[in-house]
């Protein structure tokens, strides 16, 4: 597997910008050349220069400085949500494809219900009900998210669970425990991992989308959607304001895009023609 | 037949009760007491315990949980959706019915953008595939559903309206300001539909029928359009109708970027002024829409397609 995955270049790509993207991030506070919150009112809207390499915002902030500790935000809540809704719908969907019966009933009947509201209005309500914040912006987006992956999950549990191999372990009087965690787990991994790659890029949207709203990360810590609110006001005098964090999202949303269909054709040789 | 449609109808009525259900327990889960939060949301200075139990009564929240939750139910399906908390005056009906023909409007117009742009496109992409029309589409297919729409949003209004000076970026009122609003409500579904329509041909071209009509000696032009055209916009035109419910809802953020006076614009206000109620009836207006037009189109997809009529 790690041999297919070093021979897909895309794969390797971009992996290694995801990588080096979240490097930054963490490293932000040694490569960002000057401290996002300082305001310098005087030198607003300054073009780019060796101090400011992309220059300046509507209260003289370093825009490049702002764009590195906006990774923070933006890939961490991205990741968060995605360890929450994985995690709430492998649990889920294990025991609704693996203990069936009244359990499996009741879990996919929550999981249709779900899955028949629309997800951006969900987390819209979710937000309005647990008020603005951070976390009831992962919340929200755990919760119109996890259903998908139970659902997901339950097939592919119900595929393998009557496979030699399991049946063999329950033969042998191996404990649940054991065949659901070493056996049916793993062997969804691969599905789940191009899956949760083509979903982060969506977190990433959603989340920068309700900060762009005013409804999730707050206005002076440095994050791409509420950069791009704050451009927004400014948008006929200083209309470059909103092309760097814009850029980074979608260059960013494009990179994960991209990694999900490279592990897609690493992780499932059948599908590559 | 007759027993698929009922079947799939019989169903829809407890998925429905189950979406008025999590709309009126959404009310019900607010951290603080819903008449406290009226009553703060109306500014009243000095909250008294006499006042939250009139506003209690008001609001009937001192009757037990099923009859306030039936109670409720009822006057939904008389079209009375209880009162603003900002506004007691006002009703969430009227709210809602003030704010549903814009918001209807950039819905509309943005369907037609997109059937009109993306069948054109997927059709031209799957006719020429591979070629540079088609590459040049793919590529930007995929970069546009990378994009954020409020950016999108924001750049048009950038370029378009500050720029150029073509079109107006905000307020409502002529068709010009419908154009780009509409646009960006719908670009994320044109790019969905062209790599839809695109595919959904390739698929057919390779349909035996395909290399019949080609052994006939019919003009490729209409074997392209009569047929394979014909046979890929089936599944497109289930997937485009229950997708009306999503443009509906993904009007919401755009509305926000271009104030544009419709729904969008009153749930982030509400959202705001915690207008609870207003909120409510917003997501079971959407959660309602989903299910109804899901089984619309599911029922008419197998209505129309004899393939799938056979297999019930």
């Amino acid at each position: 597997m790690s041999k297919r995955f070093f021979q897909n270049k895309t794969a390797v790509f971009t992996t290694l910008i995801v990588l080096v993207v979240a490097l930054i991030g963490i490293l932000a506070s040694v490569i960002a050349p000057n401290d996002p919150y300082e305001t310098n009112i005087i030198n607003k809207f300054a073009g780019c220069s060796m101090e400011y390499p992309l220059g300046t915002d509507q209260l003289g902030r370093c825009v490049l400085s702002r764009m590195i500790y906006g990774i923070r935000p933006t890939l961490g809540l991205a990741a968060l949500t995605m360890v929450g809704t994985i995690g709430i719908g492998a649990v889920l969907g294990i025991m609704a494809g693996y203990f069936r019966g009244i359990v499996e009933e009741v879990i996919m009947r929550i999981v249709d219900v779900m899955l028949s509201f629309p997800s951006q209005i969900m987390v819209f309500a979710v937000v309005a009900l647990l008020g603005v914040s951070v976390q009831n912006v992962i919340i929200a987006n755990v919760f119109i998210k996890w259903a998908w992956y139970a659902r997901m999950i339950r097939t592919g549990v119900m595929q393998y669970r009557d496979k030699n191999f399991v049946q063999f372990s329950r033969c042998v009087g191996m404990p649940e425990r054991f065949i659901l965690f070493r056996h049916l787990l793993p062997s969804i991994t691969s599905d789940l991992a191009v899956l949760a790659s083509l979903d982060i890029g969506w977190a990433i949207i959603n989340i920068s989308t309700l900060s762009f709203l005013g409804l999730g990360v707050q206005a002076p810590t440095p994050e791409w959607g509420a950069m791009l609110n704050e451009a927004k006001e400014v948008l006929t005098s200083n209309p470059t304001q909103m092309i760097a964090p814009g850029i980074a999202i979608v260059a960013l949303v494009c990179c994960f895009n991209l990694m999900g269909d490279a592990l897609r054709d690493v992780l499932d040789p059948k599908e590559v023609k | 037949m007759k027993r698929y449609v009922i079947r799939r109808l019989l169903l829809a009525i407890p998925l429905l009760f189950a979406i008025s259900f999590i709309c009126f327990m959404f009310i019900n889960l607010i951290p603080s007491n819903p008449a406290e939060v009226a009553l703060r949301v109306q500014q009243m200075p000095v909250i008294t315990e006499e006042a939250i139990a009139e506003m209690e009564e008001m609001l009937g929240l001192n009757k037990p949980f099923f009859v306030r939750y039936l109670d409720w139910l009822v006057g939904c399906l008389q079209g009375d959706f209880g009162i603003s908390y900002v506004n007691p005056a006002r009703t969430v009906a009227g709210e809602i019915l003030r704010s549903l023909p814009a918001t209807l409007q950039l819905a509309g117009a943005s369907f037609i953008i997109v059937i009109v742009l993306s069948i054109p496109i997927g059709f031209l992409c799957a006719v020429y595939k591979d070629g540079w029309f088609d590459r040049i589409m793919r590529s930007a297919v995929f970069v546009t559903t990378a994009m954020p729409p409020y950016w999108v949003g924001l750049l048009l209004m950038w370029a378009i309206g500050v720029t150029l000076g073509w079109l107006p970026t905000n307020g409502n009122g002529t068709w010009q300001h419908l154009i780009l609003p509409a646009f960006t409500v719908g670009l994320s579904y044109i790019s969905t539909y062209i790599r839809l329509i695109r595919n959904n041909m390739l698929e057919n071209m390779k349909q035996d029928y395909v290399l019949y009509a080609n052994v006939r000696g019919l003009p490729q032009k209409s074997i392209w359009v009569k047929h394979v055209l014909k046979n890929s916009m089936h599944t497109c035109i289930v997937a485009m109708g229950m997708s009306i419910p999503q443009l509906i809802s993904g009007t919401i953020v755009v509305e926000n970027v271009f104030s544009w006076p419709g729904l969008g614009t009153l749930c982030i206000s509400s959202i705001f002024n915690r207008d609870y109620p207003v909120i409510q009836t917003y997501v079971l207006l959407i959660g309602v829409l989903f299910v109804v037009f899901n089984l619309l189109f599911d029922i008419l997809q197998t209505v129309s397609d004899p393939r799938l009529r056979k297999e019930d």
